[in-house]
């Protein structure tokens, strides 16, 4: 059992009459990668600001390897932050950027040239050492920031979305690389984004975040698989919220000709109304024929690798579908298509 | 982070008691011949408004009004100038000479009006020094640097893209220049003119030589009760006097600007 | 037709400088242009009469001591106005910018009466903490408008880093406000070494700055000395305003640049 290097105990920050987090308790293991995950205004940051010392909670206590923080100001905290805007120091060089925090602790001279060096080659800039901020690329900026954030081999990594302001290509390349450094070096790293992809690809657990609270903490394959409730399933990749009552502990009725089976482990209520959620990329086109769903084309996107169907149900419903390309079927808006709804591919919403 | 502003606020404080010994005075008895004054009276106030010193009252505002829009006409071509070119080396010649002035004084500046002013230079048709003429020649010179920029700033802050819009629509540059650059620059105008009337208000050494005594202003008469007559408390009501004028024209324009915001 | 009216206006205001540049150099006493011969006599006479060089003795301690006192006090002022959180900014900053707006005659008045009543009349620090309040304005604007184009995450960055408050200031934020600190510096010398209505008030003989020393000479004589004096505060001046631009660059000092 890994030990906790980061809690936080009923954590609370009001700014004014909003309360940016919750009551939030949380529990950071040691190594691992964990993603606070969530949209604008979630908290994912205050948490963030509230671990590295840059807020003061409301209420509640943080500790780090079991000593109470709460009231240590942020520059006795020793994490390390990169931030969004990566902060690096203008007026100083990539050099002086990252061994800021070495000249702070009094480390001698060639010491730091040599650790500076290591932690420029891990993220492979050993030769701008000389050059200013200003004249980098974005890329490269980040690279920096993380360079300086990781040189004093802090005991937690906190990054505030930090590849947000990189472009697609250069995101993807960049949250490898991260991973990558964070597994070699194997420090505690807490990320915070909105972007689901890159929460699922780097992270050990991930924390999806509403409103000041946690919604739903777990591994990234259980958050994806078995949303918590309506909220991590909508904004964890897509899905179809079918409406019906359960007439069985495995059937359920949309609509009065149209009845599904579903898997869900038995916790249905005959008789009860219940929401059932169903990825977009488990259904699946068939012929016409027992266990399909006849629905007719509305819309249609295409998106090169797949094509985004929307087809509505006998009974109203919108079903959406993912279709690989190149599809089993010409398909055109107006069509009528039959849908396989795997049994066990449906989550239950609360 | 209050600590931070402490230092800052005592100065703020001593200049606020300086202010306060002027307030004092004021009401204070002049007895001629001698710093001592007397009990509380409104006499020097009422000074004010005897006629000789009404006449300096409404020759100083006339004058500062008149310097005000004549100083407004003569800086615009340069501040539209320096705002809007696109080299930098005329930029750079642009606001060197018209800061310069800016820096080297009063003094060194009105002195060089003494000499052109004063026929040494050329030989006017009329007599330029020691008259309201030559006060104003001078009152102009002073407060070209600060009207060309605060207008400068003002123009500088307005987009090209208006003008080009005004010019696609079908202005001619004229046209351009009054119904799309100049209501524009109005801020620009505005600050401008408050600060030089003013200043120009409680103008000192520029009426004090280039006048010669003949062309009194507000504030040639509070140095001259002040410094030279020893009345104190009557110089004090003329000082405030001037200080009041330049805070209600402050506030008026202030309130003028909020309703127009 | 603009460039026609800027240039006339360019020369309306730089005529009189010419003027008196070329006055300097006149050999009499008697002016006549153009002139009739070249001297020097002027400036010699102005660097060697014992009231410029005591005047200008102490124009140097004045500023001096003006600039030293005004700079860490504006500065602080106006960290405290951006980072500090303060209930109603506006007030403050425009507490702080006051004197600006105060007639030369009335501050100097006050002062004088100030001055008189604390038993201090024409005492060097009272003329000094005069030239702070007239300064302070300036070295706040200027350190402000520096303060504010500082991102306040880079401080975060620092603390995150380790730097204590102090270490953070000292590393990051000064020199930071490096630009905002010199055109403080600029204008705080400036405006000292020129003030002249407010030191008229408060100073005597012995403690007058420079531009008072040279109105005391103007009021009484006719000669080119003062002339000669000021070609050499226009030279000066010149010289440091040029030196400015070449490295902070005025411009963006006082225009919005798109």
């Amino acid at each position: 059992m890994a030990n906790a290097v980061v809690e936080l105990k009923g954590c609370t920050r009001h700014y004014g009459g909003v309360r940016a987090v919750e009551a939030m308790d949380l529990v950071i293991f040691e190594g691992e990668f964990l993603s606070l995950l969530g949209p604008s205004g979630c908290g994912k940051t205050t948490t963030l600001n509230l671990i590295a010392g840059f807020v003061e909670p409301t209420a509640g206590r943080i500790l780090i390897d079991g000593e109470d923080v709460t009231g240590l100001p942020a520059h006795l905290r020793g994490l390390g932050v990169v931030f969004q805007s990566y902060a690096l120091f203008p007026h100083l060089s990539v050099f002086e950027n990252v061994a800021f925090a070495l000249r702070e602790r009094r480390i001698p001279a060639e010491e730091i040239a040599r650790r500076v060096g290591e932690a420029l080659a891990l993220v492979q800039l050993d030769r701008q050492g000389r050059q200013r901020p200003a004249e980098l690329s974005g890329g490269m900026q980040q690279r920096v920031a993380l360079a300086r954030a990781l040189v004093y081999r802090p005991r937690v990594l906190l990054l505030d979305e930090p590849l947000a302001a990189l472009d697609k290509k250069l995101r993807e390349e960049m949250r490898d690389e991260l991973r990558a450094i964070q597994r070699s070096v194997g420090i505690t790293t807490v990320f915070v984004t909105h972007d689901q992809a890159e929460a699922l690809g780097l992270s050990d657990r991930i924390a999806v975040m509403s409103r000041g609270r946690i919604e739903q903490l777990g591994a990234p394959r259980e958050i994806y698989e078995r949303p918590a409730s309506r909220f991590v399933a909508d904004f964890i990749g897509a899905s179809t919220v079918l409406r019906g009552r359960a007439v069985a502990d495995d059937r359920v009725a949309l609509s009065p000709d149209l009845t599904i089976r579903v898997r869900v482990g038995g916790i249905l209520r005959v008789g009860e109304q219940v929401e059932l959620a169903i990825r977009p990329e488990r259904v699946r086109l068939a012929a016409a024929g027992e266990g399909t769903a006849e629905a007719r084309i509305e819309g249609l996107v295409y998106q090169g690798a797949m094509t985004e169907v929307s087809a509505r149900l006998a009974d109203g419903q919108r079903v959406r579908v993912f279709v690989n390309e190149p599809a089993p079927m010409p398909l055109a808006p107006g069509q009528i298509i039959h849908l396989r709804l795997p049994a066990d591919a449906f989550m239950v919403l609360e | 982070m209050k600590l931070l502003l402490a230092p800052a606020l005592a100065v703020i404080a001593l200049f606020a008691m300086a202010l306060g010994c002027l307030f004092q005075y004021s009401v204070l008895e002049f007895i001629p011949g001698s710093l001592k004054t007397g009990g509380f009276t409104l006499a020097n106030f009422r000074s004010v408004t005897a006629p000789q010193y009404l006449g300096v009252i409404w020759d100083t505002v006339w004058l500062a009004a008149a310097t005000t829009l004549l100083t407004l006409v003569a800086a615009y071509p340069v501040a539209y100038a320096l705002a809007r070119t696109g080299s930098s080396r005329v930029r750079s010649t642009l606001l060197v000479l018209t800061l310069a002035p800016f820096f080297t004084g009063a003094i060194v500046r009105t002195y060089a009006w003494i000499l052109v002013l004063g026929n040494a230079v050329i030989t006017w048709p009329i007599p330029m020094l020691f008259t309201e003429r030559g006060v104003l020649v001078g009152l102009v010179h002073f407060s070209m640097p600060t009207m060309i920029l605060m207008l400068a700033a003002g123009i500088s802050h307005i987009d090209p893209l208006y003008e080009r819009a005004a010019a696609s629509l079908g202005a001619k540059p004229a046209r351009v220049f009054w119904r799309v650059t100049l209501p524009l620059s109005l801020p620009g105008i505005v600050s401008g003119s408050l600060i030089v009337f003013a200043w120009t208000l409680s103008a000192y050494p520029t009426p004090a030589l280039l006048g010669g005594g003949k062309v009194q202003m507000i504030a040639t008469v509070v140095k001259d009760r002040g410094l030279d007559s020893f009345n104190w408390p009557g110089a004090a009501a003329f000082a405030l006097l001037a200080l009041a004028m330049t805070i209600a024209l402050l506030a008026g324009v202030a309130r003028a600007g909020a309703r127009a915001a | 037709m603009l460039k026609a009216s800027v240039v006339a206006l360019m020369a309306f205001m730089t005529l009189p400088t010419v003027v008196v540049m070329v006055v300097s150099f006149n050999p009499t006493a008697i002016l006549s242009f153009p002139p009739s011969g070249f001297s020097w006599r002027w400036y010699v006479n102005a660097l060697t009469y014992p009231q410029f060089q005591r005047a200008a003795v102490n124009s140097l301690w004045v500023t001096l001591g003006a600039v030293a006192l005004a700079l860490p006090i504006g500065t602080a002022a106006a960290l405290a106005l951006e980072r500090g959180r303060l209930r109603l900014p506006t007030l403050w900053a425009t507490l702080l910018l006051s004197p600006l707006v105060v007639p030369g005659v009335a501050a100097g008045l006050g002062f004088l009466i100030l001055a008189a009543s604390l038993g201090m009349i024409r005492s060097r620090a009272v003329l000094i903490a005069a030239h702070v309040a007239l300064v302070l304005p300036f070295v706040v604007r200027s350190v402000w408008v520096s303060a504010r184009n500082l991102d306040a995450t880079l401080e975060r960055a620092a603390a995150s880093l380790g730097a204590t408050p102090w270490r953070t200031f000292r590393r990051v934020t000064l020199p930071l406000l490096r630009p905002g600190l010199f055109a403080a510096l600029l204008f705080a010398v400036v405006v000292s070494v020129n003030e002249f209505v407010v030191s008229l008030f408060i100073s005597n003989r012995l403690t007058e700055i420079l531009p008072v020393a040279m109105y005391s000479y103007v009021v009484n004589y006719t000669d080119p000395t003062i002339a000669a004096m000021s070609t050499l505060f226009i030279t000066a001046t010149f010289l440091v305003i040029w030196l400015a631009d070449r490295y902070v660059g005025l411009g963006r000092v006082f225009l919005h640049h798109r």
